[in-house]
């Protein structure tokens, strides 16, 4: 009986590993490469701070806008880092979330493939979701404090401007990406795209004030190919 | 090859047969397939002065409205019934038939249906891709008609939902976000003053405030709420508070009664004695006479109660303003005032001085109040000339209470002196008002104002109206007895 228990277990634990493997991942899972690009940036961090005179409670009492991140060794934060022509790469299974927290939008640039956004309300407070696009229909839904999560669908790429009315210094960045092969720099200035098939890109590099910027790579498998941005004004 | 020479000879013509027959379809709700061709030159003779010959919004006029000309380019509309982006023809032929209330934009109810239909067509042909998609109707949530217990709910909900935020705890636009709002192309927009309902954008019928609430107003900050409410009814019981925040109309006065008491006159602008008046809705205009001028006017309405008794006369005034501002010239801000006008000494004929403050020969009288500084005379000879009375016998008081102020001035009924006037019971006097908005840039010229109004006091009740009429009917019957007796005798 055990041993039968046993098999049992063993046959679905190897169907399940076999289920998990067989995921519509990147189509270069076996033998793509990576891209590691560093965004940087010479210049000084821009930050445009504002008095808040309501909701201070939840959104303190001076509100920053953060327009240029930049971290240790000129690395430049919220860059959108995406091989536009690479094929294959199912969209990430990963259902993509932007928080409005503390009067903010958070993360401050979001990514994803085309498909639906949950915008959270953590604040308690009324925030309207604003969102300024050509390619997706444009959005303006009030979401007050009862409505914990509102869900957007977003079809086509395009990289969609995100504010709030109530809290005019409230910004953020939704980028629909054609395909899964992107990353968002962090505060150092880096992101790593993963599995990318064996091929010839050309790589961009966005950014919401500093703009964007082209690089040519040749991606061979197994190995990493490191890519370096340095965004001007 | 030939295709190719065939498009490049006959492109004008196919474009516009293809451009007619997308405009040509009937939209939802479209009465008239209008004509864009023969709307073209009618737009250019209308409409371009604002609007711009392009379609822009950016015509000769356009810098000095507030809110600023449709850019039709945009293909956005404020005012639509539609769930989806595009309005139906049938409401761009309402807002070219009726106007919108509180802007520049007037009523073309004057030309005949068919050329509105073909100004629809023309318009609708600056954004012809935006209009591809099919109209699809907004839903509304079923009617909840209006009681107490729906406004209640309404209340609770316009809470809920915080419409505050912008439009202010009671409805007067004067909400914390109210400055820091930016229409589609970053100009700064204001919010609806919800106790003003005649100058709603879209109308103020419950369909079209309920309509608005649910699929927002398209380019401005307000947002749809249809997905935000805790029940799709409460859109009506939104609907419901909001039409009980003011009147329909603000019935505008003629004259300026002023009403005879027998009792002391309250200094407190919140006294139930002010609230047992009607008021008197006087409306203001820009001033545009004098640079700097004033377009875009903050201040569009006051209501004026006023009162007198044997030793003087009490004006109680209303009315909003978004921002209680006190002068602070390092801050280039300027002090909310008002000010009532009257000729120093009354006249037997029809002359007045000059209404905008005076001029050199005829000068004014002016009862004012500036927010810090309170009541005080002054004589006017132009808005540039104006000298403070000596020995000052006004005085008053002033609340500023959620994006209104409310201020009594009071002043000895008689005087002495040749700079003031002395009120007389029954006489008509000569009456005009003035207001600045501090927080919207207003001073100086920069105003609203009124021409010359006719204010008149009551006269007073004595207590004769008590003893004729007893005295007339007792008389009446005895002469009624004495006839009676004599036709008795005579029989």
């Amino acid at each position: 009986m055990r041993k039968v228990i046993g098999v049992l277990l063993a046959i679905a634990l190897v169907t399940g590993v076999a289920l998990v493997a067989n995921r519509p991942g990147p189509a270069g899972a076996q033998g793509g490469g990576t891209i590691e690009a560093t965004v940087t940036y010479a210049g000084a961090a821009v930050v445009e701070k504002l008095k808040v005179n309501k909701d201070t409670e939840k959104c303190g009492t001076e509100a920053s806008i953060e327009k240029v991140v930049v971290g240790g060794n000129k690395g430049l934060a919220n860059a959108v880092v995406s091989v536009p022509s690479a094929k294959g790469g199912a969209p990430k299974a990963v259902k993509t979330t932007v928080d409005q927290h503390g009067c903010k939008f958070v993360p401050h640039v979001v990514a994803m493939t085309p498909g639906e956004l949950d915008l959270k309300n953590s604040d308690d407070i009324l925030h309207n979701i604003h969102t300024y696009s050509t390619a997706n229909p444009s959005i303006n839904k009030a979401q007050p404090k009862f409505k914990k999560v509102m869900t957007e669908k977003f079809e086509k790429p395009e990289i969609i401007k995100l504010t709030c009315d109530v809290h005019s210094w409230m910004l953020g960045w939704v980028a629909v990406m054609p395909n899964g092969f992107f990353g968002v720099t962090g505060g150092d200035g880096t992101t790593k795209i993963e599995n990318v098939p064996p091929g010839k890109y050309t790589v961009e590099a966005w950014h919401e004030t500093l703009g964007k910027q082209t690089k040519d790579v040749e991606v061979k498998a197994g190995q990493a190919t490191k890519v370096a941005f340095e965004m001007k004004k | 090859m030939s295709a190719a020479r065939l498009g490049g000879l006959r492109a004008p013509g196919v474009l516009i047969v293809a451009v007619a027959l997308v405009l040509g379809a009937p939209g939802l709700g479209s009465a008239q397939p209008g004509d864009a061709k023969a709307g073209k030159p009618l737009y250019d003779l209308k409409c371009s002065g604002c609007h711009g010959e392009k379609g822009d919004g950016k015509g000769p006029a356009a810098e000095l409205l507030v809110p600023q000309p449709r850019d039709f380019t945009s293909g956005i509309y404020k005012i639509r019934t539609t769930a989806n982006k595009a309005p139906t023809d049938q409401d761009l032929f309402r807002i070219i038939t009726d106007g919108m209330p509180g802007t520049s934009m007037p009523s073309w109810a004057v030309l005949p249906d068919k050329e509105r239909w073909n100004l629809v067509a023309y318009i609708k042909s600056f954004a012809a891709d935006k209009f591809k998609e099919a109209s699809k109707k907004a839903e509304l949530p079923k009617e909840v008609s209006s009681s107490a217990e729906s406004i209640k709910r309404g209340k609770e909900m316009f809470e809920a939902i915080e419409c505050h935020k912008c439009h202010g705890t009671e409805g007067r636009a004067d909400g914390p976000s109210r400055s820091e709002l930016k229409d589609e192309w970053g100009h700064p927009i204001a919010p609806a003053n919800l106790t003003k309902r005649w100058t709603f954008r879209g109308g103020a019928s419950r369909t079209e405030i309920a309509t608005r609430l649910t699929n927002g107003v398209l380019g401005t900050p307000m947002p749809a709420f249809i997905d935000s409410v805790e029940k799709p009814e409460d859109i009506w019981h939104l609907t419901n508070f909001i039409l009980s925040l003011g009147p329909d109309s603000p019935h505008y006065a003629t004259l300026v009664t002023v009403t005879a008491v027998s009792d002391a006159i309250p200094d407190d602008p919140n006294a139930d004695f002010w609230k047992k008046l009607s008021p008197n809705n006087i409306p203001l205009m820009g001033q545009v006479i004098i640079d700097p001028r004033n377009f875009n006017p903050s201040i569009d309405l006051v209501s004026v109660r006023a009162v007198y008794n044997d030793k003087e006369i009490a004006f109680h005034l209303t009315w909003d303003d978004p921002t209680q501002s006190a002068e602070d010239v390092g801050k280039k801000l300027y002090a909310d005032a008002i000010s009532l006008q009257f000729p120093p000494q009354p006249s037997s004929g029809s002359e007045r001085p000059y209404f905008l403050m005076g001029d050199d020969s005829d000068a004014v009288y002016l009862l004012r109040w500036q927010n810090g500084k309170g009541v005080a005379e002054a004589t006017g000879n132009g808005p540039a000339k104006i000298a403070p009375i000596q020995g000052a016998e006004a005085a008053g008081k002033a609340v500023y209470v959620n994006g209104q102020y409310r201020l009594v001035m009071k002043r000895p009924l008689v005087s002495k002196s040749e700079t003031r006037p002395t009120f007389t019971p029954a006489a008509f006097m000569p009456v005009a008002f003035q207001a600045w908005d501090g927080g919207a840039g207003e001073t100086g010229t920069r105003m609203s104002l009124t021409s010359w109004y006719y204010l008149r006091l009551e006269e007073p009740q004595s207590g004769r109206r008590f003893i004729i009429p007893p005295v007339v009917a007792i008389l009446t019957l005895a002469v009624m007895l004495l006839v009676v007796r004599v036709a008795n005798r005579r029989a």
